[in-house]
């Protein structure tokens, strides 16, 4: 799941976006989402997903890794339009709306650093869920460091099988039953560092500040006028639905004057 | 340089910081450690080094002292009190670091990782973030401020962990083996931190180690175990470098100079005295060569 | 087949807003249980199990993109409160990872909750049947009629959402002047635009509600009930040879949750390393 590269792009690399505040990205994705979710118009959810990639070619964000990430959701989206939708249309404003929600999802995962994409939610569930949630995290690249470790060491011994399923399947068997034990020892060890270090519950995360309120406030701006054209299109489709194509023009231009001026300052 | 003896005096003796005496731990696999013999003692201000082969059971005796493990016999007491029963009453006053400080850092960046303690302690948010900024600055890895805990080096992170055990400018500073995964420069650098800790603020340090060079440097005292727990000698640094049997008998491989005036006395009865610091070790053979 | 590998955007409102509210009171209500004591013990332990079956998650068990779940053995090492709250947890961080959508978290948390609460049920009641040395083949056992049970819980999500039938209705937009959804293909626009004027008209899919309901949850059904079962065994051979291996190393921590055992393993010099 990459979760490795996601969190590098997210700590490590640098744009316009990584500078806006957290709880404006997880505002404007909220937007986005139900722009996706509201409508059944093919070249609307369509526009939507080239908007947000207009958006992640300006923050340069890794094309690859977003492409692998939201491609991942489509593969079942797939299936599900296959297994559930009755015409050929429907399908496949089924996969667009997946693959806009995911894409919506993993640009802000892929500019955010996780702490700041999971502390505003923290502040909202009850205590002990959401100092789980951000110990989940943490853990998670401890157990993923521990995974490969064991991976490697159990299909050594397997006898370097890659390519025989069944043998695999063992070796990673075997190391998820020495990851578990890990595990364990791992939350103990965690627990006591815990209550050494005087903990009381509620982990503390401070949220940076945006560098420019004006590029928070035209980002949620722009969400929200494409829940507006979404919902529009949606209401008065009788009158609008024949002018649908205009719709994917201008994300395209969009993506197109960032190529330009990114080639520019190249 | 502290004088005591070790275990006359057990935790009576006003100055005693932390106190060890005949404990017994039996892990879940069967190894048993049983840190007897002599006692363990740290007086204020000390700087006391734990030195031992793997098995010994340094880190349990630090465990014990940290109110992690609970012995069923014997005695710990950490500025008085069982630190395993009543801790919440003494941990402002100890600043710790483990081995493992990848697990250590709790907090998902590095200023909320060392303002972790200041916040659950309930300190007012003006004066955490003063703390914290003071000990980054202490470490000088102001720069890390807002970077993810888990993608810094290993040595990033040991200083982090160490400002987070700073920050609340513990009396007492548990260490268990803090140069691992420095490099010389770093490891230099921590070492003279500590010094200025212990000089200027009168800190309290106890550490396990594996890097002999760095005891008679840094400490003033020294323990030695042996394997099963057995505390088997304490004293000085020199004290303890020239029980060369004793040290070979522990696995310990004493520091390079130890090893190179203990040769010279073995070849020649009129070698120096041992010197364990470069500088020293300059002076007496200079000394020894004119004939003084 | 336990995560509902639906979309966003395809299951009605009423339905995802549904499984949200379930699973916020679930959750909440889990998380008062679990406060009641030691609930700092626990937070880290939510915090490895949670990360434990996302890294389950995202690798595969054999190289044709079958990844197991874990969710079983997390149910039967955590207990039912505990595992609410990590279904939750696990559902969240993946969704916001683009797996699994944001508006179907809700029922995702239900559908994965209840299969680490059922697995939980099932291990302890077949152990009880066949004891304690056998306790792999019953977490293999547990582990199969878990995931058929909660399989048909999903088919039974998408019948209740109506998929297809759903889709389709939704796909035309609200007339706000008879408050009704009506098909905007009608007008042949996008079929002109998208496939070139090629004729599917409103008469394929207006066979009435519950015709087109069953059609489309069937069709799911079928597409789930055929690859599934698979996924099932991978998942319970791999679930009996953890709990097997767990059960011979720490037998406590299988049958008596691993909050019953105050083991200290110190990294470093005195650890026993199994």
């Amino acid at each position: 799941m990459h979760i490795g590269r996601i969190d590098e792009s997210a700590t490590l690399a640098d744009s316009w976006l990584h500078r806006v505040s957290p709880v404006s990205k997880l505002l404007a994705f909220a937007l986005v989402l139900g722009a996706a979710v509201s409508t059944w118009n093919a070249l609307v959810v369509g526009s939507l997903a080239l908007a947000l990639v207009a958006i992640a070619v300006s923050a340069r964000l890794r094309w690859r890794l977003l492409l692998t990430l939201a491609g991942y959701p489509a593969v079942f989206a797939l299936v599900f339009a296959f297994s559930a939708a009755t015409s050929v249309l429907g399908g496949v404003t089924i996969v667009l709306k997946a693959v806009t929600a995911a894409l919506a999802a993993v640009i802000v995962v892929l500019t955010t650093p996780y702490p700041y994409v999971f502390a505003p939610i923290q502040r909202i569930v009850p205590t002990i869920v959401g100092d789980a949630l951000l110990m989940t995290y943490r853990s998670l690249f401890l157990l993923l460091e521990k995974f490969g470790n064991l991976i490697t060491a159990s299909r050594l011994r397997a006898g370097l099988t890659t390519g025989h399923p069944v043998r695999s399947a063992r070796a990673t068997t075997r190391a998820l039953g020495g990851l578990l034990i890990y595990s364990f020892d791992l939350s103990q060890r965690s627990y006591d560092i815990m209550r050494m270090r005087g903990y009381e519950g509620r982990l503390h995360v401070t949220l940076p500040r945006s560098t420019d309120r004006r590029v928070d406030v035209a980002l949620v701006t722009g969400a929200l006028a494409l829940l507006g054209v979404s919902l529009t299109w949606r209401l008065g489709y009788q009158a609008l639905n024949p002018y649908s194509w205009v719709l994917p023009i201008v994300p395209v231009l969009a993506i197109i004057a960032t190529l330009l001026t990114k080639e520019k300052a190249a | 340089m502290s004088e005591h003896t070790g275990h006359a005096h057990g935790h009576a003796s006003l100055d005693a910081v932390v106190y060890v005496s005949c404990v017994r731990h039996s892990y879940e696999d069967g190894t048993t450690v049983h840190l007897c013999g002599l006692d363990f003692l740290v007086k204020r201000g000390q700087r006391v080094t734990v030195l031992g082969p793997n098995g010994s059971g340094k880190t349990t005796l630090l465990y014990h002292l940290l109110g992690l493990l609970r012995s069923h016999e014997g005695e710990v007491r950490v500025f008085g009190v069982d630190p395993s029963r009543e801790w919440p009453k003494i941990r402002r006053r100890i600043g710790v670091v483990l081995q493992n400080v990848d697990e250590q850092l709790l907090a998902p960046t590095v200023a909320d990782d060392v303002a972790f303690s200041p916040r659950q302690y309930g300190m007012a948010e003006t004066e955490v973030v003063r703390r914290v900024d003071d000990a980054l600055a202490m470490l000088g890895i102001a720069h890390l401020h807002d970077r993810v805990p888990h993608n810094l080096s290993g040595g990033e992170k040991r200083k982090v962990a160490l400002a987070g055990a700073l920050v609340m400018e513990p009396e007492l500073l548990v260490l268990d083996e803090p140069f691992e995964g420095l490099d010389p420069a770093s490891r230099d650098s921590l070492i003279e931190l500590l010094e200025r800790l212990s000089t200027e603020q009168g800190t309290t340090i106890v550490m396990s180690t594996h890097d002999i060079d760095s005891v008679p440097e840094f400490a003033d005292y020294a323990y030695v175990l042996a394997p099963g727990g057995a505390i088997v000698f304490s004293g000085t640094p020199e004290a303890v470098f020239s029980q060369a049997d004793l040290l070979a008998e522990g696995n310990i491989k004493p520091p390079i100079l130890a090893e190179l005036f203990a040769a010279l006395a073995h070849a020649e009865a009129d070698a120096p005295p041992p010197a364990l610091s470069v500088d020293h070790a300059v002076e007496a053979l200079v000394r020894w060569r004119r004939g003084e | 087949m336990s995560h509902i590998h639906i979309p966003d955007g395809v299951l009605p409102l009423w339905l995802w807003v549904a499984g949200w509210i379930a699973a916020i009171v679930v959750v909440t209500v889990a998380g008062r249980i679990a406060s009641r004591s030691e609930a700092r013990r626990k937070v880290p332990l939510i915090g490895v199990v949670a990360a434990l079956m996302i890294v389950a998650m995202s690798s595969e068990i054999v190289p044709l993109a079958y990844h197991v779940n874990l969710s079983v053995i997390g149910g039967i090492l955590l207990a039912p409160a505990l595992s609410a709250i990590t279904a939750f947890i696990v559902v969240l961080v993946l969704a916001m990872l683009g797996h699994g959508g944001v508006t179907v978290l809700g029922l995702n948390a239900i559908v994965i909750g209840a299969e680490m609460v059922i697995g939980w049920a099932l291990f302890h009641a077949v152990l009880r049947a066949l004891g304690r040395s056998r306790a792999a083949i019953g977490a293999g056992v547990a582990t199969v009629f878990t995931l058929a049970i909660t399989t048909t819980l999903v088919v039974g999500i998408v019948w209740l959402g109506g998929a297809g039938e759903a889709a389709e209705r939704e796909t035309g937009a609200l007339d706000p002047a008879t408050m009704r959804f009506e098909n905007p293909f009608a007008e042949g626009v996008f079929e002109f635009g998208l496939f070139g004027g090629k004729d599917h008209g409103p008469d394929d899919y207006e066979d009435g509600d519950e015709a087109g309901r069953y059609l489309s949850a069937g069709r799911f059904a079928a597409v789930v009930y055929t690859l599934g079962p698979a996924g099932w065994l991978i998942e319970a051979l791999v679930t009996a040879g953890i709990i097997g291996y767990v059960a011979r190393v720490r037998p406590k921590m299988v049958f008596e949750g691993p909050l019953a055992e105050e083991h200290h393993r110190i990294p470093g010099d005195e650890s026993g390393g199994h």
